[in-house]
């Protein structure tokens, strides 16, 4: 047990933050041309991950040819933190990089990855992940946009909802029926589809905060025909990269909700005296009592995601990072939402208009009671907090299902 | 950042907790419970102290084992878990931090000899029925006089008060210059066991009328402003291990509350598969894992004499009493009617974790200085 890295982790630490510092696009050139949506990648997102892919700093645990320089995991840990701390996102197509491009190189065909995975580390093209449906959230194995195999080629047909940045991505790693008569977990695959293709129509679904810039689509698919080859992995054994898919997904994801709860926390620790000096000597030690419980949660998020982390390197079980999505993502909601409350009503006032979230997240100028709306974004997607609850109970708790 | 135990942490984890898996099975407890300890509270001290664990964190120049408070925090944790009725969080994460915080090395060889070589009993007395721990109100009084410093009030909650060979006792200055400690011999003083919740961790009240303490018996002179930081570093290290210990007994209620819900069946399932029931179990590991991950983090602030070391104490027993907060309520709750029954063993462990949050500081109070720290509250 000890508060520090090794010197070696420090080194690799510093040796980033300099190249972060001398190849980072700045924040005018962020701001001059903010990505759209999280399928849009603006031209100085394009150079920029291109760049990080050249310099082996994309995905540092990957080989050379991915992106990466075979880092370690505890490298990676520290890589991540100090991406996040940059406040500039690695991509702009967030679901390309973590999930799509990560499945493709786990389940892809060498075409696959040459044509899809290797253009998105590149920053060639984004991707959108067609999973939930109308009728198929949570339960995502009830999907039923069917698609059929005739001859070399699919018909599919069906309709997506929720898909983030579908209106701006040049393909979508869709999750469609191949066999309906199989139980429903056996039935499902994957299949590549071009967003250009005939029969694909998408139309934006403007969101609770932020609406000029709608990042959720509906995406309806009519006798849409897509080439065999693009079937990822095996026919009707799309389950396993359901699951793999949220696996890369979650990974991580702890590092980078720890170092935006210290940002919040910071921001609203900076900000806090002067509003609680509005207020009558009660209310302010109630407030302050609740800032304090929001610090805490903030210092053991990051407390609980090192010890996880010891945990997993040693060998230990990936269930667990299912606690950390719930509990990080309720941090962040709880702490927006005391922000709001300490800063009074004056918080109703509207935000100037925000760059996209992908771009910049958290932006110094959102509001926090708009912040604490965008939040929910965490504790649903991604399987949300009653999901985790039960995945915990059954798989890290061992409890019977219900 | 690591929290994983080394090996070495771990082989003492594992022989501390099989010694008292031994030594103080569940029986003994009830047996503090009930009034029939007799000679057992002795021999359970006789057992830790040949095992030379009050000598963890003492330097080895000193005749101890030179590990550091990382190690004592992992052996109050195991104490938590196994509720243990002798006085391990006196002596040795209370009164042996006060004395390698605050005295000077002739002292240390006395009193530290008298736990180290003799198996004396130690304690603090700190805290007073009008200010808790919160050492700024106190009200005891040091009068200094021309044969030593004179002392007077009563100190309460006083951990194995009753039965301590010495008392290190934080008073205030008459005229206000700051607190000091002084070394007490325990037939100076008038210490009253009280009946106590939970009988397994003895408190008393000790009152002090016109004691005189000799120089030599003075730890930290009033006006010493040094010596005034030792004491509050000794008050965080006893904070901390009782942190620490909560986070053990909350893990036992947890455990034993999993258990039964995987055990008991009505509406012809295991009640744990009730999602009303689920659900608030994986809300106590998430309460529990808060907590404990924080008490090793403040744990580690001391071992390494890191400078978050303060507020990282404060959280740590904040978020631990906000664990025991839930972890007993919903504990007890799915236990249904056995949990209410004097017979289980289970109201031991409730009764330990309850007391752990009002004793050094509540979550309350600790958040309160969480907010001071964070320059939000005067
Ligand atoms: C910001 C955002 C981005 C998204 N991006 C994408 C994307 O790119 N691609 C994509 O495919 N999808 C995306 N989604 C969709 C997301 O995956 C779903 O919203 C999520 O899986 C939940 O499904 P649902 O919305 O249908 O809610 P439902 O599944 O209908 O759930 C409604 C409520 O019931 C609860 N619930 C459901 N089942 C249970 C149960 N068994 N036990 C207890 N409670 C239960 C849920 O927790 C929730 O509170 C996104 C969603 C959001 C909010
Ligand atoms: C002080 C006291 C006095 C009593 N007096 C009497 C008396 O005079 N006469 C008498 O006959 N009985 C008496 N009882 C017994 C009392 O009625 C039972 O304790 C009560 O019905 C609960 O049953 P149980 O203890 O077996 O708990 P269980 O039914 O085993 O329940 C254990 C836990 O599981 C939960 N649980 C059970 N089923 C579900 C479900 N479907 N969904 C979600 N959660 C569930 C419960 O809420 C509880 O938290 C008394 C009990 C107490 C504590």
């Amino acid at each position: 047990m000890r508060l520090t890295f090794d010197d070696s982790v420090e080194r690799f630490r510093a040796e980033f933050v300099a190249w972060l510092a001398d190849n980072r696009p700045s924040e005018e050139e962020i701001r001059a041309d903010p990505a759209l949506s999280s399928g849009h990648l603006p031209v100085w997102a394009k150079r920029w991950t291109r760049r990080m892919f050249d310099d082996g700093w994309l995905v540092p645990g990957w080989p050379p040819e991915r992106g990466g320089r075979n880092a370690s995991p505890t490298e990676q840990l520290v890589y991540l933190e100090e991406m996040e701390r940059a406040r500039v996102p690695r991509t702009t197509n967030p679901q390309g990089l973590g999930i799509v491009a990560p499945s493709l190189l786990d389940y892809g065909s060498q075409e696959q990855i040459e044509n899809y995975a290797l253009p998105i580390l590149r920053g060639e093209k984004s991707a959108c992940l067609g999973m939930s449906e109308p009728g198929a959230g949570s339960d995502l194995a009830s999907l039923s946009t069917r698609a059929v195999l005739d001859g070399d080629r699919f018909v599919i047909n069906g309709q997506k909802v929720w898909t983030s940045g579908a209106r701006h991505s040049d393909f979508c790693f869709l999750f469609c029926r191949t066999d309906p008569e199989a139980p429903k977990h056996k039935g499902i695959s994957v299949i590549l589809v071009d967003m250009e293709t005939p029969g694909m129509t998408v139309r934006p679904l403007p969101e609770i905060v932020a609406p000029e810039y709608p990042d959720l689509n509906e995406v309806f698919l009519t006798d849409v025909v897509v080439p065999k080859q693009n079937l990822v992995g095996t026919l009707n054994d799309g389950w396993a990269m359901a699951n793999g898919s949220l696996a890369h997904e979650r990974g991580m994801v702890w590092v980078s909700s720890s170092i935006v709860l210290d940002d919040d926390i910071s921001r609203l620790v900076r900000d806090a005296p002067s509003w609680l000096g509005r207020v009558s000597e009660a209310e302010r030690h109630a407030l302050a009592e609740r800032i304090a419980d929001a610090y805490i949660d903030t210092a053991a998020a990051r407390c609980m995601g090192y010890r996880g982390f010891g945990k997993l390197l040693r060998g230990g079980s990936a269930p667990e990072q299912a606690l950390m999505k719930a509990f990080a993502s309720e941090a962040r909601r709880n702490l927006a939402m005391v922000a709001a409350e300490v800063q009074g009503p004056e918080v109703l006032e509207a935000s100037p208009p925000a760059v996209h979230a992908t771009t910049l997240v958290p932006d110094e100028n959102t509001s926090w009671i708009e912040q604490y709306f965008r939040t929910f974004a965490l504790t649903i997607s991604a399987g949300a907090s009653e999901i985790q609850r039960n995945i915990i109970a059954e798989r890290v708790l061992g409890l019977p299902r219900s | 950042m690591d929290f994983e135990l080394s090996e070495e942490q771990e082989q003492l984890r594992d022989s501390v907790r099989s010694v008292l898996e031994r030594e103080c099975p569940p029986a003994v407890v009830r047996a503090a419970y009930e009034g029939r300890l007799d000679g057992e509270h002795d021999r359970l001290w006789r057992v830790i102290c040949e095992l030379d664990w009050p000598a963890i964190a003492v330097p080895e120049s000193m005749g101890g084992l030179g590990m550091g408070f990382a190690e004592l925090a992992l052996i109050a944790e195991e104490m938590g878990r196994a509720v243990v009725p002798a006085p391990f969080m006196s002596t040795v994460a209370q009164f042996v931090p006060m004395v390698l915080e605050t005295s000077l090395p002739e002292q240390q060889k006395i009193l530290l000899g008298t736990v180290l070589d003799q198996g004396a009993i130690g304690t603090v007395a700190i805290a007073e029925k009008g200010s808790g721990w919160d050492m700024s109100r106190m009200s005891t009084e040091a009068r200094r006089t021309r044969d030593g410093w004179v002392l007077n009030g009563t100190k309460s909650f006083v951990f194995d008060g009753a039965d301590a060979t010495t008392i290190l006792v934080v008073a205030r200055a008459s005229d206000d210059e700051g607190i000091g400690a002084f070394a007490v011999p325990s037939d100076a003083v008038t210490s009253t066991a009280v009946k106590l919740l939970d009988p397994s961790q003895p408190l008393a009240d000790v009152e002090l009328r016109n004691v005189l303490v000799p120089d030599d018996a003075v730890l930290v002179e009033p006006g010493d402003q040094k010596g005034a930081a030792g004491i509050r570093r000794a008050l965080e290290q006893a904070t901390a291990a009782v942190a620490m210990s909560m986070t053990g007994t909350c893990r036992v209620i947890f455990d034993s509350t999993l258990q039964y819900a995987k055990d008991r069946e009505q509406f012809g399932k295991p009640i744990g598969s009730f999602q009303a029931i689920k659900h608030r179990l994986v809300n106590m590991l998430i309460a529990l894992e808060r907590a404990s991950s924080l008490a090793y983090f403040a744990a580690l602030t001391i071992a390494e004499d890191d400078p978050r070391r303060s507020i990282a104490v404060s959280m740590a027993k904040a978020a631990a009493g906000d664990c025991q907060r839930l972890i007993v309520q919903d504990g007890l709750q799915f236990h249904g009617g056995i949990g209410y029954m004097w017979e289980q063993d289970l109201h031991f462990y409730l009764k330990r974790a309850k007391s752990g949050d009002l004793l050094f500081g509540s979550a309350a109070a600790h958040k309160a200085n969480v907010a001071r720290a964070l320059g939000l509250a005067a």
